[in-house]
């Protein structure tokens, strides 16, 4: 696809808008609708796209596969994390009151890591996927 | 005027499971999946459920067509048998039809008041989640703080389909 300019520049402009979606959804899945594993999909298909767009080795060089095989397992780590803050202090698995003082904000803040580790996992499988589905001829 | 358009939608989607059905074009029946997907997102927002129309969009229209199309393309058929009768697909798919409308009047109605899905538990996630979680989305408040432990649970089976597709479709030599 490197030769076709229209794709490229309209991909060059819909990027950053794609990506700015996806951490919206992120991080304002409290308020409106959304959360992490939507925000996840979004921004792993930004990424895909930037990929077919401009070839799979400038996108390895900015994403390795070993990269996200490391931040799949890191976000799942991060929500067992939280939920042991919880065991810790003891009080039971995944109780956010234990991250802070205030109930409240330790509620705000559990919800804001937890989805921050779905998205991480969620978005890093469907890249890995993509890679994995794009190496079906050994190019890789 | 929305219980309307309900119904225009819900026979598109008929038409389109039939046709993917019958369909002998891999790549055409991927795009009428995309479709189907597009079509179920804009039922899931008619019927308020804004969470659950965006994250079909997304995988069911957005990801799983991107995947099935890198998929084809180390297919080396993409029309397969042309020849094949369709005559049994057509029939079983009218019997499916025709079972699941009979099995259809089962349903409760939407938004009735005594059903199981709208009893004590629902209503006190409305009524309590803004007390007690501080976030004025419902669905996100009871899917990440009172069924936090589910989706857990979700969360370990997409890395465990990331990790299997790894496993599956891995290159030895390049150690992938």
């Amino acid at each position: 696809m490197k030769h076709h300019t229209i794709p490229r520049i309209v991909t060059k402009l819909i990027i950053p808008l794609i990506l700015l979606f996806g951490l919206y959804i992120q991080f304002h899945g409290d308020y409106s609708a959304g959360g992490g594993f939507q925000a996840g999909v979004i921004i792993a298909s930004g990424f895909i796209l930037y990929n077919i767009i401009f070839g799979l080795e400038v996108g390895l060089s900015i994403l390795s596969i070993n990269m996200t095989k490391n931040l799949m397992a890191i976000g799942i780590l991060l929500y067992i994390a939280v939920g042991f803050m919880g065991i810790i202090q003891g009080l039971n698995f995944l109780e956010y009151n234990a991250l802070l003082d205030s109930s409240k904000q330790g509620q705000l803040l559990g919800i804001f890591l937890v989805e921050l580790g779905v998205g991480l996992t969620v978005s890093n499988v469907m890249i890995l996927i993509f890679y994995s589905f794009n190496n079906l001829g050994g190019k890789l | 005027m929305t219980i309307t358009l309900l119904y225009i939608l819900l026979s598109i989607l008929i038409i389109i499971s039939m046709y993917v059905m019958i369909s002998r074009n891999l790549f055409s029946v991927i795009i009428s999946t995309t479709i189907f997907s597009m079509i179920c997102a804009l039922i899931f927002l008619l019927l308020d459920a804004i969470d659950v129309s965006l994250t079909e969009a997304a995988v069911g229209a957005g990801i799983s067509t991107i995947l099935f199309l890198s998929t084809i393309r180390y297919v080396d058929i993409i029309a397969a048998d042309t020849k094949k009768n369709t005559v049994p697909i057509v029939i079983l798919f009218f019997l499916l039809l025709m079972s699941m409308s009979v099995l259809i009047y089962d349903l409760p109605e939407l938004g009735k008041v005594d059903v199981a899905n709208n009893s004590q538990a629902t209503k006190y996630y409305i009524h309590h989640s803004k007390t007690e979680m501080g976030v004025p989305n419902v669905v996100t408040s009871v899917l990440a703080g009172y069924r936090g432990f589910d989706t857990l649970g979700e969360v370990i089976v997409i890395f465990i389909a990331g990790i299997s597709v790894l496993g599956i479709l891995r290159n030895n030599k390049r150690g992938i």
